[in-house]
């Protein structure tokens, strides 16, 4: 029964891991332009089919194709953003308050899917990367892709972490979401900021679909799938708060592993919400509560 | 000797308009056929193939002269893999496009949503799905069902099993209609054969990873696996049974392991996967026609079915010279069960029937022969397994 | 086509009655309710069970529908009172994913995935299919007026001026003397109720409830009507809910028009659409097509 525990409790780590990545992106654009941009799902999709063509048709190993995924995410994520959302988000002032702008990011979503649907049909693709057999320890089983999924999902957590710790840029868009009045007293580009947190968030949605789809395959409803587990996440741990979506993601993760201990994997959405429920009971602004750093 | 006077000759001119523009309405008013298959939603990967199956059949009776002079218009609406979807896009068919049979419904929510809708109006529904509760529905005989029902594949499969010498057989199922019953059904035959069922596991086939249940599927030791899901969760799965080193048997249905499949999977993942799917007797010529129509030697089970669909509407509407739903309900057992000339294609049976004479359509997934309650009336299956990225078959039986 | 559309009106005016609902809960009281699928299919799955497993006559199945849903708006308004903004969104999203799944598991219950079927309508077998759609149109767009002006008038009522205060600032409404707790879980009982019965309404046209009928891609095209049709007021709620079924059904005979796309690029570019056209009323109207009238309170920025 422990081993069973454990090896729940390892396999929903390693999910949380990857989880975290699409999270922090999603509560980091929460942060500085506060409003929830559900279009990081939709992204997530546009990053892992970008990385997909990078890795079979373009032949580029991993590394190389998740860098294209986070590229491709930025890219599509700055772009719609400036057509769809732009004009209804809130710090700017948009009549219809913070719910315009994320009812659009949830119709972007919806086209987002279909144009990716409408290029590569609905087959699911898989990249061309060798499958390796677990490795075993202790009697625990661990794949080595997902060792190496949480491994790069780190790196990109402490990147973002030293970018907003430690660069000029990361500190401005701190400034920005700790308080947008003062930062632009101080002179700080609002709309520059709010490029950047949108391109940063995005980026890390479509890396963090190319390392879900490295693990299972990819189709048109890959980020669709995701969102629900991604805004689950970045709200147990506190909107806006980044290490709170990295703790919110373990807490998703390893909660709907180890409630397969007492239910049947049917139910495994269902625990999510409720260990959610639990959490927001005690916390009702989420782990870390609302802040940006 | 007759010499048509110039009168008769005008007279005649005159009318030829009116008696030949009488003809050809008659000729030239079409065969109205719907499509409603998932085209995106969870079902996704299904539909567009069974579309171009479907287009593919009926542009031949239509390039061979059609149905008696009459050509064949398919239209094809998406049911979004959701039962509401399914019934507003079924509604455009029958109310607004006038399609005499609606084709090719596959989740079995949307056919069970569906149905009513078809019975009412008096429209055929052939379908693919296979929930036991679908044909037992009061419809009259205006469902027709392709797919061998969740009792008969069951069985078979439990059979097989059996029989290649399984003794522990774990079932991985998503969640459907059928995921508990299949299990019931296939435990009781397994222990009839001398093996034993030693669990089963029913997850939520919208999730992206499975670890967890694989793990608990090898906790119980089985040397055979049956993958009672779809083609995405079933992807996904076998990925993951190769990760965690499972080398017995993997046991699925054909529509799970199709070619698309096997492309996104590396051939050590899917090595030795058996799968079977409804089908004719070897060397049928619909099988070979699906094969040619769609350029592939594996053609998937759904494109086989929905090929029979179209070619049993031609074959009854020519036989009852009418093309309303109601006469392909009453014909279509007539041509394709009974005493008649066996034929295996719908252009054949076009000409047999022109020539008056009876006949009995053999389909590509397999005799086509129907209860009256619209089961298939048994069928073989074929039994084909994954070597080094290709299916082979094994067995026929 | 006289059949269709009439079937089409009384999907849209079921539309109506859950953005209606959506209204009283989010327009009106400012709270973020996601779980209508769950509120929506409580009704049906009421309503069905009743008549068909109970042989209850129809009408006391959708009053049961009402009845049953609002009870369930009271619980989950409890549980989730200390909640704001989009912490409530995703909890009661919770709510309505584990009532699918629910439904979906519970096969004693439900039928699971299988659904129920042979659900009773009011004279089904007696009237002809056309007749029969008629008559439901009837009966539906019947209530969603009956449900409007009730809503508009208790949305003019000193309730809803108290709803509304919550909504603009609860610390203020609060320490105005309102008890805001009561005041919100009633409102979440109102509207929930009014899913409910539109859930019950559902359940007899379809004559089939399944699990598969209440995914969260019907409360996202519900917030879409409502938020299109305009927050706050009951007519635009009910512009909103036409408009999106309008867009659904619409671009079905569009796709018609685009040649050589294969199937599945049609019903992307189907669904595409009605995400496109749905951003550009956003764009165009951003409070809705009819938008609240008052601003008295101010508007957050």
């Amino acid at each position: 029964m422990l081993a069973d525990a454990l090896q729940l409790l390892l396999n929903g780590l390693m999910a949380g891991a990857v989880l975290a990545v699409p999270a922090i992106g999603f509560t980091a654009i929460y942060a500085v332009l506060r409003f929830p941009n559900f279009a990081v799902g939709g992204m997530a999709t546009v990053g892992a089919y970008a990385g997909w063509v990078a890795n079979t048709r373009l032949g580029w190993p991993a590394p190389a194709a998740l860098a294209v995924a986070f590229a491709a995410g930025a890219a599509a994520g700055l772009a719609s953003d400036r057509v769809a959302l732009r004009a209804l988000r809130p710090s700017r002032g948009g009549a219809g308050g913070a719910l315009a702008a994320a009812i659009a990011s949830v119709a972007l979503n919806i086209v987002i899917e279909n144009a990716v649907r409408f290029v590569w049909g609905n087959d699911p693709r898989g990249y061309d990367l060798p499958v390796y057999r677990d490795w075993r320890m202790m009697g625990l089983r661990a794949g080595p892709q997902q060792l190496e999924n949480a491994a790069l999902a780190a790196a990109a957590m402490a990147a973002v972490f030293l970018f907003l710790g430690f660069t000029r840029t990361g500190r401005m868009m701190r400034a920005v979401a700790d308080n947008p009045q003062l930062a632009s007293l101080k002179g700080i580009d609002a709309g520059r900021v709010a490029a950047l947190a949108t391109g940063l968030g995005m980026g890390l949605a479509g890396f963090g679909g190319m390392l879900i789809g490295l693990d299972t395959s990819i189709d048109p409803l890959t980020g669709f799938r995701v969102m629900l587990s991604v805004f689950a996440a970045a709200v147990v741990g506190g909107l806006g708060s980044v290490p709170g979506a990295v703790l919110g993601a373990f807490v998703v993760g390893v909660g709907e592993e180890l409630s397969l201990l007492a239910l049947p994997p049917s139910y495994r959405t269902a625990v999510g919400f409720a260990a959610i429920l639990l959490v927001l009971s005690f916390r009702p602004r989420g782990l870390l509560g609302e802040r940006a750093y | 000797m007759f010499r048509p006077t110039r009168r008769a000759a005008l007279l005649g001119s005159l009318a030829t308009p009116f008696l030949a523009r009488t003809a050809l309405a008659q000729a030239k008013e079409p065969i109205r056929l719907g499509t409603l298959t998932p085209l995106t939603g969870a079902g996704g990967s299904y539909g567009p193939a069974m579309v171009k199956a479907a287009r593919a059949v009926a542009d031949a009776i239509n390039a061979a002269g059609g149905v008696n002079g009459r050509r064949i218009e398919l239209q094809s609406e998406d049911d979004e893999t959701n039962p509401d979807a399914g019934v507003r896009a079924a509604r455009k068919l029958i109310d607004v496009g006038k399609v005499s049979a609606i084709l090719g419904t596959w989740a079995s929510a949307v056919t069970t949503a569906v149905a009513p809708l078809c019975w009412e109006s008096r429209t055929m529904l052939f379908t693919v799905s296979g929930a036991d509760s679908i044909t037992k529905l009061p419809h009259n005989g205006y469902i027709i069902r392709t797919q061998p029902n969740t009792e008969l594949q069951s069985m078979r499969a439990a059979s097989y099993l059996a029989e290649g010498g399984a003794k522990r057989v774990f079932a991985l199922s998503a969640q459907t209609p059928f995921a508990v019953d299949s299990y019931n059904r296939l435990a009781a035959v397994l222990k009839e054969r001398g093996s034993e069922a030693v669990g089963d596991v029913v997850y939520d086939a919208s999730k992206t990873s499975f670890r967890s249940e694989v793990d608990q599927a090898l906790r119980a030791k089985p040397d055979a696996l049956f993958l009672n899901g779809y083609t995405p969760d079933v992807t996904v799965i076998l990925r993951e049974l190769y990760r965690a080193g499972y080398e017995g048997k993997k046991f699925t249905f054909g529509y799970a392991a199709n070619a698309k499949m096997l492309e996104s999977l590396p051939p050590e993942v899917t090595e030795g996967l058996i799968s079977f799917s409804p089908s004719p007797d070897p060397g049928s010529p619909a099988y070979a026609a699906v094969k040619q129509a769609l350029g592939t030697d594996t053609p998937d089970t759904y494109s086989c079915q929905i090929h029979d669909h179209v070619s049993l509407v031609a074959l009854a509407v020519a036989k009852a010279g009418d093309a309303s739903g109601a006469a392909i309900h009453d014909a279509v057992r007539t041509i394709s069960q009974g005493g008649g000339a066996k034929i295996g294609s719908a252009l054949d049976g076009l000409k047999a029937l022109a020539a008056g004479q009876d006949v009995n359509y053999e389909g590509a997934s397999g005799p086509c022969d129907f209860t009256e309650r619209g089961d298939i009336e048994g069928c073989k299956f074929r039994f084909e397994q994954v070597r080094a990225g290709k299916i082979t078959l094994l067995s026929v039986s | 086509m006289e059949n269709y559309l009439l079937a089409m009106a009384v999907f849209a005016g079921l539309y109506a009655l859950m953005a209606l609902g959506l209204n009283v809960i989010w327009g009106l009281a400012g709270m973020v309710n996601l779980g209508l699928a769950g509120f929506f299919a409580v009704g049906a799955y009421a309503s069905a069970l009743l008549t068909v497993r109970l042989g209850w006559p129809i009408p006391v199945g959708w009053v049961a529908a009402a009845v049953a849903a609002a009870a369930v708006g009271v619980l989950v308004a409890l549980v989730t009172a200390r909640l704001r903004g989009d912490y409530l969104a995703i909890v009661t999203l919770g709510f309505s994913e584990v009532v699918r799944l629910l439904a979906s598991n519970e096969i004693w219950l439900t039928g699971g995935t299988d659904g129920i079927s042979g659900i009773p309508g009011p004279g089904r077998a007696a009237l002809s299919p056309i007749s029969y759609n008629l008559l439901y149109a009837g009966l539906v767009w019947a209530a969603v007026a009956v449900v409007g002006a009730l809503l508009a008038r208790l949305s003019n009522a000193p309730f809803g001026r108290v709803l509304r205060a919550i909504r603009e600032d609860e610390m203020v409404a609060a320490v105005a003397g309102k008890r805001t707790l009561l005041f919100k879980v009633q409102a979440f009982a109102v509207g929930a109720g009014v899913l409910g019965l539109a859930g019950g309404l559902y359940a007899h046209f379809n004559a089939y409830v399944a699990p598969d009928a209440f995914q969260p891609l019907v409360t996202i095209y519900v917030v879409l009507a409502l938020t299109a049709g305009g927050t706050g007021r009951m007519a635009g709620a009910v512009l909103g809910a036409v408009l999106v079924v309008a867009l659904q059904e619409g671009t079905r005979f569009g796709a018609d028009l685009v040649p050589g796309v294969s199937p599945v690029q049609a019903a992307a570019l189907r669904a595409g659409t009605i995400g496109a056209a749905l951003i550009m009323v956003l764009h165009l109207r951003p409070n809705g097509v009819l938008p609240e009238f008052s601003r008295r309170y101010g508007g957050p920025t």
